[in-house]
């Protein structure tokens, strides 16, 4: 978005494409440059990528592979625990809407300046500063019976209540764990943004009457929108391709699989069970979701200006 | 939001909030130095008498000083070989004429946010098959490459910024790309460069799936997988469970504490997105 500003500033004469010197020397920079991230996007990405791809249509043991078509394929739809565990994580997916409310509001009055403003703006990004295994831990002892959480609860003579035994309440502590850690970052992607609105439009409009709400829905919501979109893309494919450590740390997956998700399922059947044919062809679908779900919200989303930087 | 009232209310929310990301980072410190059986007693407010038997008990039960440093040998390397590798290919996709540049940008971008998994399965496999299970090499290229796509992304927004005037100007002077590249670019990117050090690092050390499988031996942990396995087998000692989640997150909060000035305005300027 700063990147915007510049170009415009930039002289629209000079592309960078025109005047090459004609030394050869000087032309080799550009592709010896690129070499370190092609060699090791293809080599420890795109490679892998293909054979993760080509596996999960063989019955493999990590040693011997066989060709079995769409077996694998056939198995996960028809397996009951897989389905149960894709509801789980669009179970999970109520975090996203969580998650950008939470840093919508907390930006919104950071950059209203409160008294504090900048101890918040550092002190609201340090859950993102600590590693979900620890964020796990911390939540799992605080919602063990009789913790932290429980303390409200004792205080009306509740006593103490197990939150990760039952299916829905362990949803719900991964799904705090969860917007905790991630507001944090929303709130610094959305102020990054709101710095690139000119100040003057909302003069103009508190001028003209206009509520702090009306203010919030007719101009910074309309002129983050491409943000927005971007944290709402990037959270959903966190839902569905990172609870992992949360979840292993946290719940194990459990009670019963209430709160395995996919990656997490995967990493049982192929790490622990040595179906690694299988959960290639698990890896895959989850891919393929992830995709798909990214393209959706791409077009789907309310972007009324485009004002992205890449 | 003009009134003095209700700009009480949002800093008293505000300070709620703020309270709820420090407070876990004070249940860690205050019980850490606790002993078991102050904690069963009275596991809030300030320790009658500070007790460092939970850092004695973590040292000597777990190899915890070495799944830090294992840590920090697999982390160091990978941010700066990602970091680097991510600079150059940015340089190339925003300020030179390399036609397929694009190309490998938009392979980057599919793949920005590929599951973990997808990659790993047959790189552990792979791994494996050379004798390299439990070798720090495998988790530093590994790391790196994952995170060569999102650093690229980052910072190609940021040169993107840089007017392409500077750029051209020196090339009319005729400077090669090289010198452009170390005496243009890295200097004026600096804070951008800095920032998505500093992500890559956090991404890195506080990655868990990884780490887990690459490096499963309890000899060649890194800190992580350490943690996840501290949480099952002290579950019940909590005192020991603080002290190594305290250890274990101070890389990145003294890392965030001291670089946050940079860090922010970094993330600020647009260099998250």
């Amino acid at each position: 978005m700063a990147a915007d500003m510049y170009e415009e500033i930039a002289d629209p004469v000079s592309g960078a494409t025109e005047a090459r010197p004609p030394r050869r020397s000087r032309r080799v920079f550009p592709y010896l440059a690129l070499i370190p991230a092609a060699l090791f996007v293809l080599g420890l990405m795109l490679l892998p990528i293909g054979a993760t791809i080509f596996h999960s249509f063989t019955n493999w043991d990590g040693l011997t592979s066989t060709f079995i078509g769409w077996r694998n394929f056939s198995l996960i739809i028809h397996n009951p625990i897989v389905s149960e565990i894709f509801v789980n994580s669009v179970i999970f997916l109520i975090s996203v809407p969580l998650i950008l409310i939470a840093s919508l509001v907390v930006a919104v009055l950071v950059y209203e300046k409160v008294p504090g403003w900048r101890l918040f703006r550092f002190l609201f990004f340090i859950p993102n500063v600590l590693s979900p295994v620890i964020v796990g831990v911390l939540f799992s002892t605080f919602f063990l019976p009789g913790g932290l959480a429980d303390q409200p609860l004792r205080a009306v003579g509740l006593g103490s209540f197990a939150w990760l035994s039952y299916p829905w309440t362990a949803r719900l502590v991964v799904i705090l764990a969860l917007v905790w850690t991630s507001f944090g970052f929303g709130m610094v992607v959305i102020l990054s943004a709101m710095t690139t609105i000119d100040p003057a439009l909302y003069d103009a409009a508190t001028i003209d009457g206009a509520s702090w709400w009306c203010r919030l829905r007719r101009i910074t919501i309309p002129l983050i929108s491409g943000s927005l979109q971007f944290l709402s893309v990037i959270n959903v494919i966190y839902t569905f391709t990172s609870l992992f450590s949360f979840v292993f740390v946290i719940t194990a997956g459990g009670p019963g699989f209430a709160t395995t998700t996919v990656d997490y399922y995967t990493y049982l059947t192929t790490f622990e069970n040595g179906q690694f044919g299988y959960g290639a062809a698990l890896a895959v679908m989850l891919f393929l979701i992830v995709f798909v779900l990214t393209i959706a919200q791409i077009k789907l989303f309310p972007q009324r200006e485009v004002q992205q930087g890449a | 939001m003009t009134s003095r009232l209700s700009r009480t209310l949002v800093f008293l929310g505000l300070c709620v909030v703020g309270v709820s990301t420090v407070y876990p980072l004070i249940f860690m410190a205050l019980n850490s130095m606790r002993s078991s059986t102050a904690f069963e007693l009275r596991p809030y407010g300030l320790p009658n008498h500070v007790n460092l038997d939970s850092f004695r008990t973590l040292f000597s039960q777990v190899p915890f000083l070495s799944s830090i440093l294992h840590s920090f040998i697999v982390v160091i390397p990978a941010v700066i070989l990602a970091t680097l590798s991510s600079a150059l290919a940015a340089f190339v996709f925003t300020k030179t004429p390399v036609r397929f540049g694009n190309g490998l940008f938009w392979v980057m971008l599919m793949i920005m946010f590929m599951p973990g998994i997808v990659v790993l399965l047959p790189l552990y496999v792979e791994v494996a098959h050379l004798g390299l299970a439990n070798n720090f090499t495998p988790a530093i290229l590994i790391y790196t490459a994952i995170n060569i796509p999102y650093g690229t992304y980052l910072l190609r927004s940021n040169f993107r910024a840089i007017p392409d005037s500077v750029v051209e100007a020196s090339r009319v002077d005729g400077a090669t790309w090289s010198r452009i590249f170390v005496r243009i670019i890295l200097p004026i990117a600096r804070p951008g460069i800095a920032t998505v050090g500093i992500l890559t690092f956090l991404n890195i050390w506080n990655e868990l799936f990884i780490s887990l499988v690459l490096l499963h031996v309890p000899s060649d942990e890194m800190v992580t997988p350490t943690l996840a396995q501290l949480s099952g087998k002290y579950s019940t000692d909590i005192p020991v469970l603080m002290a190594g989640l305290l250890l274990g997150a101070m890389p990145t909060l003294v890392l965030y504490l001291v670089t946050a000035r940079v860090f922010i305005r970094g993330m600020l300027s647009g260099a998250i997105r």
